[in-house]
């Protein structure tokens, strides 16, 4: 970074250590901007993808051997919280949303081989999550039922993770929230902050000096980049000191996608500010340009769940090609060649963002 | 010796009553500025003062006609001109969480020069606020912090845009003192004002602006005498209050 500032004017090198300074004094803004990604990463991180069992009611009318085992490979089953109780009141729960099903074993199950109804009370409303669960009562009975019958499956699922690597549920959305935090603080950098300085007359005060427009852009974007880069770090290091989490690929590379994203945000939040007349309207302006990204960029659901028509859109999003990049070299540990397309994609963006922004925001009447 | 010569200024703005048509905001303005003068724009609101500084300041484009400030074209090099010039905006907003030597430091920087913040804040008295920040100041300590800022590259020019508006009468002489003060150790000063007491105490020449044009342009005597002779009886005439009323009429502007 030393030789970085040797290169710069002496108004550039001053003026990005006072944007740098201005913001080391927002205390408030600094914790405020580490809280969001913390607090998800920590729900995240401290689950590790260890769903809690599911809560089951269970209302046994027989006392037979055979209910016996069927409660015993039930409960055994740690998907499954299994409580047991009377009819009622297990009714209550289940209305209530305390319970997601209620099994009712009838009376006349026994050892006699016949076929016997199990009864299952469900909430409706819950129709998804119960086609989930049945197939694993399902399997239960199964398993219970061959055991009586001695018979010896025939078909046995095992599943083997071809990416063959030791990671978690937080090593693979680390670079997703990771993705979407740049975007964020990027955004807020720019955008914001050239519309409040601009409404506040404080662009025109700075311009009254014989500083050019580019020495303005040039101090903020370093002066940005080197605070998203920090903001990013304590993240980054919080993740994997505190909650365990793993980077496969190698940190340069990953670094390298972060600060063309960093660009790439940067430069596209300079083009909301132009747009933007007020800060109500850059509000507005960088909620439609981030949130159907918080959705359609593979950030916190996978790219494949959405229809197929929106897909190739969707997979040259701004936010998609960081995610991609970083998660392809963070958890996939893939080099910075086989991700060129995204490097490419960021580029593109980054010169739609330039033209916008110097086409459409008035430099030199900076008083608006 | 003139230091600034403006010739046939025009800036046109698209009228935000009708945005297919087109008014000049300031239509055909030339001035003769002579090194080390005070001298005063006049002007109800919306008559133009401000483009017309701005547009010297090379702040904004000049849309038609020229600029000179000491023999530099502000059309083609703005930058130069810049470095020779010191501005007081009507708004003085800056960066929070600064205090006010941190920002006559940024600003000293902004040219490229080093400066003792102390020394500027001691020439606007307002030395004991060197740690405080710019939203601590009062109106008139806010304007007068706004002319150190406009000092730290020692101008040739100095612009003050409107300095007293919203003073009271105790800081609105203050600002006074040190404006005659500046201009006494040979700095140039042109400034915009509605206030008339203003402009016939501190400056040697005045222009009055209406719709974008210079209706009247002289000395403050003889303006009155030209203008408002005949107030008072004998020695004692109107004021430039009383010619500014004559020239630009009796209607509110906004």
């Amino acid at each position: 970074m030393g030789s970085g500032i040797n290169m710069l004017t002496k108004p550039q090198a001053y003026l990005t250590k006072v944007f740098i300074q201005i913001f080391l004094r927002n205390k408030q803004y600094i914790l405020l901007s580490l809280v969001l990604p913390i607090v998800i990463l920590s729900i995240v991180g401290l689950n590790d993808g260890e769903s809690d069992p599911i809560d089951i009611g269970l209302i046994s009318n027989s006392k037979s051997n055979l209910s016996e085992k069927f409660i015993d490979q039930l409960t055994s089953n740690n998907l499954f919280n299994v409580i047991q109780g009377s009819e009622e009141s297990l009714r209550e729960d289940l209305i209530n949303g305390n319970l997601m099903v209620v099994l009712i074993i009838p009376s006349d199950m026994n050892d006699q081989i016949k076929t016997t109804n199990i009864k299952l009370l469900v909430d409706k409303s819950q129709a998804q999550f119960v086609q989930t669960i049945q197939p694993v009562i399902n399997q239960s009975l199964l398993s219970v039922e061959r055991d009586i019958t001695a018979n010896v499956p025939m078909f046995n699922l095992v599943i083997e993770d071809v990416k063959s690597r030791s990671l978690s549920y937080i090593d693979f959305l680390l670079p997703g929230i990771m993705a979407f935090m740049l975007m964020n603080l990027s955004i807020a950098g720019s955008g914001f902050n050239v519309v409040e300085f601009r409404r506040r007359g404080i662009l025109k005060r700075l311009f009254v000096t014989p500083i050019k427009p580019i020495d303005f852009v040039i101090a903020i974007v370093i002066a940005r980049m080197v605070i998203v880069l920090g903001q990013l770090s304590a993240i980054f290091s919080f993740a994997l000191i505190v909650l365990d989490a793993n980077i496969v690929g190698n940190i340069f590379s990953l670094y390298l996608v972060i600060i063309s994203g960093v660009i790439m945000f940067l430069t596209l939040g300079f083009s909301i500010g132009s747009l933007a007349k007020t800060q109500e309207s850059v509000g507005i302006l960088a909620t439609i340009f981030i949130y159907p990204q918080l959705v359609l960029s593979g950030v916190f659901f996978p790219l494949e769940t959405l229809p197929e028509y929106i897909q190739p859109f969707a997979e040259l999003l701004p936010l998609s090609l960081v995610a991609d990049g970083m998660r392809s070299i963070a958890s996939d540990g893939m080099q910075l060649i086989d991700v060129y397309s995204n490097f490419i994609g960021i580029g593109v963006w980054i010169l739609i963002g330039t033209l916008i922004s110097t086409k459409l925001f008035v430099w030199k009447e900076v008083a608006g | 010796m003139t230091i600034i010569k403006a010739s046939n200024l025009v800036k046109t703005y698209k009228d935000p009553d009708n945005s297919l048509k087109l008014f000049n905001a300031v239509d055909g303005i030339s001035l003769s500025i002579n090194s080390g003068e005070i001298y005063g724009i006049l002007g109800p609101n919306g008559a133009g003062k401000t483009t017309t500084l701005e547009m010297l300041e090379g702040l904004k484009d000049i849309d038609n006609g020229s600029a000179f400030i000491n023999s530099i074209n502000v059309k083609d090099r703005p930058y130069e001109v810049k470095k020779i010039i010191g501005v007081q905006l009507q708004a003085n907003e800056y960066f929070d969480n600064m205090t006010l030597s941190e920002l006559l430091n940024l600003f000293s920087a902004l040219y490229g020069l080093s400066n003792d913040p102390l020394e500027l804040l001691k020439k606007v008295n307002l030395e004991d606020k060197a740690n405080a920040s710019a939203n601590e100041l009062s109106g008139g300590q806010k304007q007068r912090f706004s002319i150190a800022c406009a000092l730290v590259n020692n101008p040739l020019v100095l612009f003050l845009d409107e300095p007293t508006t919203g003073l009271d009468p105790q800081a609105k002489r203050s600002l006074w003192d040190l404006v005659l003060d500046l201009n006494k150790n040979g700095m140039t000063i042109v400034l915009t004002t509605h206030n008339m007491e203003e402009a016939q105490t501190l400056c040697q020449r005045i222009a009055i602006m209406d719709y974008g044009k210079i209706i009247a342009e002289d000395t403050p005597q003889n303006l009155i005498l030209k203008h408002a002779p005949d107030k008072g009886r004998e020695v004692i005439h109107g004021n430039m209050e009383d010619v500014f009323i004559a020239l630009t009429g009796h209607g509110l502007r906004d």
